[in-house]
């Protein structure tokens, strides 16, 4: 009576230990992590209309920095963007929106005209990816302070900076921080992805998901 | 009896073990309003220091409290006012619970409040709630790192500005981590579960 009494103990008791263990060493659900809050801004979009943080709250958006004079060490930030926004098509982001958010720390020269320029050649959907800047107080506390951007201007105009990409959830937090090397188009949309379907899990899936962060089951 | 112990610790890990999966999504997952974001586990949180109208308060001075963080202003004609009055209610819902938690509303306008003028807004609402301002580049700075916009707004018919501004309400636990995230419009009653989810009651 003893032996299956202590077999079934032993057999509930080693599921119940080997549920979470297994969950953290198997990682059958990744996720990207929460890092930390995306800054709040207020920027000046290529129209010349205000753009702030409030403007994509609950979108996924990804950031790039750069400025539209950029004639050497650019790093391909526009190329990347548009070829981003040319996969969105083939990604399925459940029903929410994406946006791309280049901006632009060369505040003196990029006014609307240029920003409007560099869209149009860059061949952004102005629905999908805006070119912003903004005031030099506020472009250092959002780029260099929020986004861990540094970015540097030399007498000559030319900026010297550290090109970087951010992905933010609709929740303003930021998920995603490609900033060695360059990362792939694929990488950034995969990364879109992984946070849409996310932000659509219900249920046992909703549940799974925070225990992959609970047990930092984090994507490569 | 050998055999007893280790049976009564190894279901001592069961349990544990299953405590801590039943928490880390129970949190997020079921307990919070629908609408609230729940970060498990807690995310880092900017130190600030600013100016109360009794000296500078820094967010380490607050720890040991759940501190509930609302960015507004004073002359703010809609949202701040509802909003801190959602707070007051939340906090009278809590009954006793709420000497656990710390109400703070951080100006976004800091031209025009200071740190008295901010005391005098918040005491209008509830006497336990603090209110901070201080210089405009340290307003801007925690402002920022909250996520939390705000711009002047100039009025056509020459009145005082307004600052429209981020209305999301902040929650961080008592070591000073961020755990929830509010929408504006959350009702005090959802605040006050949330609170006490939180608070483990």
């Amino acid at each position: 009576m003893k032996r299956p009494l202590l077999l079934a103990a032993g057999t509930v008791l080693g599921i119940v230990i080997a549920l979470p263990a297994g969950f953290a060493l198997l990682r059958p659900v990744t996720v990207l992590p929460r890092i930390e809050l995306a800054p709040g801004y207020d920027l000046i979009d290529q129209t010349g209309a205000r753009f702030t943080s409030e403007d994509v709250r609950g979108t996924i958006t990804l950031y790039s920095f750069t400025y539209t004079q950029c004639r050497e060490s650019c790093y391909g930030v526009l190329e990347l963007m548009r070829d981003v926004q040319a996969a969105l098509d083939t990604v399925d982001t459940r029903g929410l929106p994406v946006r791309l958010v280049t901006v632009s720390f060369d505040h003196r020269r990029d006014g609307p005209d240029a920003l409007t320029t560099t869209a149009a050649g860059a061949g952004a959907d102005p629905e999908i990816w805006t070119f912003v800047t903004g005031d030099s107080v506020r472009l250092q506390r959002a780029v260099r302070d929020g986004f861990g951007v540094f970015y540097e201007p030399r007498p000559d105009s030319v900026f010297r900076f550290s090109p970087a990409y951010v992905l933010v959830d609709g929740a303003g937090i930021k998920r995603a921080d490609y900033r060695i090397g360059t990362p792939r188009p694929e990488d950034l949309v995969d990364g879109i992805a992984r946070i849409a379907r996310e932000a659509r899990a219900q249920g046992v899936l909703h549940v799974a998901y925070e225990a992959a962060h609970f047990f930092a089951c984090y994507s490569e | 009896m050998r055999r007893i112990f280790l049976i009564a610790v190894a279901l001592a890990v069961a349990l544990v073990a299953v405590s801590v999966v039943f928490l880390a999504t129970r949190r997020s997952a079921r307990t919070f309003s629908p609408e609230t974001t729940a970060l498990a586990p807690p995310m880092r949180a900017a130190d600030f220091v600013l100016e109360s109208a009794s000296g500078s308060v820094s967010l380490q001075d607050l720890r040991g409290k759940v501190l509930v963080l609302f960015f507004g202003y004073t002359f703010c004609p809609d949202i701040c006012p509802t909003t801190m009055q959602r707070l007051d209610r939340t906090t009278e819902l809590l009954g006793s619970d709420a000497d656990a938690v710390q109400v703070v509303m951080i100006t976004v306008d800091p031209e025009r409040d200071t740190p008295e003028r901010m005391r005098q807004y918040v005491s209008q609402f509830n006497a336990s709630f603090v209110g901070l301002s201080g210089q405009e580049e340290a307003v801007l700075a925690v402002a920022t790192d909250y996520g939390i916009f705000h711009a002047r707004v100039e009025r056509e018919d020459g009145g005082p500005y307004t600052v429209d501004h981020t209305a999301s309400v902040l929650v961080l636990n008592a070591d000073g981590e961020l755990v929830l995230l509010w929408p504006h419009g959350m009702a005090a009653e959802a605040m006050a579960v949330d609170l006490r989810t939180l608070m483990g009651g």
